[in-house]
């Protein structure tokens, strides 16, 4: 019996043949030069997307640049994927890569495909360039810095709960959420999604970074576990639950709804980054908001190290054919005043020695900025000092255990299995 | 006497095919072509690369995976959050199928007649189908969030706000409600067709024999529905094996990871962990599950339907 179809096998053939050469053998350095007609470059550059960063905002930030290099195109390009920690892959394995990647920062596997920037005499400059370096290697430049370990509250929530200062030990805080819940407030807004996770490490910050300095290397070197270290605030966070100063049913609240929660004066405190004083500054509301430090434990420094993160990171592909042009636009992007400012301002965040209107919330946050020891990295980490990808979104689904009958142990157990599991 | 033997017929010689067949050859090739590149490029590729990288420890980002055999498969054994997901993923398959074509059917029979009113319960009926999953999650969590509407009119009248997206049991159901709310007016739509092809003499003969409706329903339209029952169970089982968008915007994942699926799950560990080699073996996994449950529910139902027909 003859085969019907002699030529299915071969055209199936050179589809896969044809597939494996745009998938699998595709992932960095095969990028092919977007030059237009008239010598005209493209500069592809993936960015994230945010209520505050939104596409009409990057497309108008980037518009001085183009109009100051008329040869370079500069295209904005939204995640495809859930943000662009999932795009960039699927766009490394496609051979599709852009030119320029912004909010990421690199860690060990993707300075791998990241140009080196240590020669540009610019990049060292930039805020936390040394601190997320990679064995010494600059691959990420940002815009400002991030402060991370900050407690917002309601000024007339603590007026009426009777508090006269914000507090500035973990006790001095139990205590204040003691008198707001007695005044009739939630004494702090927390949330589902990521939320619940972060604000803890932002929280425990300044006082786990007194207690253990270079956590996330001891960590990583087997030192110290993460859980097992963190257990003490754990603890404490379990009280909270149990006592109602926080939402028992927080976990069914997205982030955004937190934030509108707090702001529309449901919350007396929301544990936050800077970022946070953009959204404030929109709102509309009949009362004042303040910002301190997180607290430290007793007998410890006030305030304690801030945590603190790089603000709109950029880096550049090693694989793109558009490498001085893609230099060219990320130094412009986190060295030009005015560029600088506008990120800045945009999304609230911060740089030593830029002036900008501040909102009078900003102000505070940039005072604690001054006045803080120093800047410390947070949970995952960065540069030399990041824990394996995926350790944020660990800590947050053990954390969420809390609220459904995990007991502090058990979390931080669960902490210390899942990082046992990526070594 | 002799015996002559006569010689055997000689075998005719097969006629040499006609020119005209082989053209046909040449015109079924050609025309059986693309599909075959279709299925290549969308099924066997993708399924070849998935089965290739759950072999090799990619990250996503570097150009050379090393080849780490089964370990991968081995994780898998040893994966809490996996056998949490997959406990998950079973339960939501199991009551969101047995929902889907409970309503489905339901409702079918509800609106099977041909009136206006009819063609407009079963365009509303089918509506929620056509938003997206992302859509109908960020909805749902709007209006079933701690602060969301329904809580907010319970609070407001005094009651406690009920967790449906915080604890880990109603958050399951609450998941499993939205996916039947959203998928159901396929089902609607499939049995709508099925019940089409039900012969109107059989019921008008039940009828004359004095059989009550839930007699004619019993005994005469769902043995005919047999084979639409069976593209239903299928359908929707392997739709709801693969469960992810709706966890992503309803959910996500929580609390405490409570209602993570397999398909988030791999997601998960693919772009967000940087671990598109394990993603993929969990992949593999779940593909291999899937088409053994549809084949052994297809084989089940047609054995069941022979029954009927015997």
């Amino acid at each position: 019996m003859r085969s019907p179809h002699p030529f299915l096998a071969p055209t199936a053939l050179s589809c896969l043949l044809l597939l494996t050469g745009c998938g699998g053998g595709g992932f960095a350095g095969d990028s092919q030069a977007k030059q237009g007609e008239g010598g005209q470059i493209t500069v592809r550059m993936l960015v994230n997307i945010t209520p505050n960063l939104t596409q009409a905002y990057w497309d108008g930030l980037v518009k001085p640049f183009e109009q100051a290099n008329p040869g370079v195109d500069v295209k904005v390009e939204a995640p495809t994927g859930k943000g662009v920690a999932d795009t960039l892959p699927q766009q490394l394995a496609a051979g599709n890569a852009p030119d320029v990647v912004e909010t990421l920062t690199a860690d060990e596997t993707l300075s791998k495909q990241m140009l080196d920037l240590t020669d540009q005499p610019w990049a060292k400059d930039t805020p936390l360039a040394k601190e997320a370096s990679l064995g010494g290697k600059i691959y990420t430049v940002g815009v400002g810095v991030q402060a991370q370990s900050l407690v917002f509250y309601n000024k007339s929530a603590f007026d009426k709960a009777g508090i006269d200062k914000p507090p500035a030990t973990l006790d001095e805080f139990d205590a204040a959420m003691g008198k707001l819940k007695t005044a009739g407030w939630l004494p702090l807004q927390t949330g589902g999604e990521f939320l619940t996770g972060l604000q803890l490490l932002q929280f425990s910050g300044p006082s786990r970074a007194q207690l253990h300095p270079t956590w996330q290397q001891d960590v990583k070197a087997d030192k110290l576990k993460a859980g097992e270290s963190l257990l003490p605030y754990l603890e404490r966070y379990r009280t909270w639950i149990d006592k109602g100063y926080v939402d028992k049913n927080a976990l069914g609240t997205k982030y955004a709804d937190a934030e509108t929660a707090f702001l529309s004066g449901k919350a007396a405190m929301y544990v936050m980054g800077s970022w946070f004083t953009a959204a404030e500054a929109k709102s509309t509301k009949d009362f004042e908001v303040g910002v301190f430090p997180a607290p430290v434990d007793k007998g410890q420094a006030y305030p304690g190290p801030q945590g603190a993160t790089m603000a709109a990171p950029y880096m550049i592909l090693k694989s793109t054919p558009n490498k001085d042009a893609a230099l060219k636009l990320v130094q412009w992007l986190v060295t030009d005043q005015a560029a600088v400012k506008s990120q800045l301002k945009q999304d609230g965040n911060f740089r030593a020695g830029v002036e900008r209107e501040f909102t009078p919330l900003e102000k505070q946050v940039q005072q604690i900025l001054d006045s803080a020891p120093s800047g410390v990295p947070q949970g995952e980490g960065y540069g030399d000092a990041t824990l394996p990808k995926g350790f944020n979104a660990a800590w947050n689904t053990e954390v969420q255990g809390l609220y459904v009958g995990k007991s502090p142990k058990e979390v931080a157990e669960g902490v210390d299995r899942w990082l046992a599991g990526r070594k | 006497m002799t015996l002559t033997r006569e010689a055997p017929p000689a075998i005719p010689e097969a006629p040499a095919l006609p020119k005209t067949r082989r053209g046909d050859g040449w015109a079924t090739t050609i025309m059986v072509a693309p599909a075959t590149v279709l299925y290549t490029v969308m099924l066997i590729v993708p399924v070849g690369l998935a089965l290739y990288l759950s072999l090799t420890d990619w990250d996503g980002f570097s150009a050379d995976p090393a080849f780490v055999g089964a370990a991968n498969y081995l994780d898998l054994l040893d994966d809490p959050e996996l056998r949490r997901a997959a406990l998950v993923t079973l339960l939501v398959a199991a009551a969101g199928t047995a929902g889907l074509n409970l309503l489905g059917l339901g409702f079918a029979l509800l609106v099977n007649g041909a009136s206006k009113a009819n063609t407009f319960f079963r365009i509303v009926l089918f509506y929620p189908h056509v938003l997206s999953a992302l859509v109908v999650g960020f909805l749902w969590s709007a209006i079933l969030g701690t602060n969301g509407a329904v809580n907010n009119l319970v609070t407001k009248w005094g009651g406690e706000v009920l967790p449906f997206l915080s604890d880990p049991a109603w958050a399951t159901v609450t998941m499993i409600g939205v996916l039947v709310w959203a998928g159901f007016g396929v089902n609607v739509v499939l049995y709508l067709a099925g019940l089409q092809a039900v012969p109107h003499s059989l019921i008008e003969a039940a009828r004359i024999d004095g059989a009550t409706r839930w007699q004619v329903f019993r005994n005469v339209t769902l043995p005919a529905l047999g084979p639409s029952v069976t593209v239903n169970i299928v359908l929707s089982l392997v739709t709801l094996l693969k469960t992810y968008d709706l966890v992503v915007s309803l959910t996500a994942g929580g609390p405490a990871g409570q209602t993570q699926t397999v398909a988030y799950l791999i997601l998960w560990n693919s772009f967000h962990d940087a671990r598109l080699g394990f993603g993929s073996a969990q992949s593999v996994l779940l593909m291999l599950v899937t088409a053994a449950l549809a084949f052994v529910v297809t084989k089940l139902r047609r054995r069941g339907e022979l029954a009927v027909h015997q």
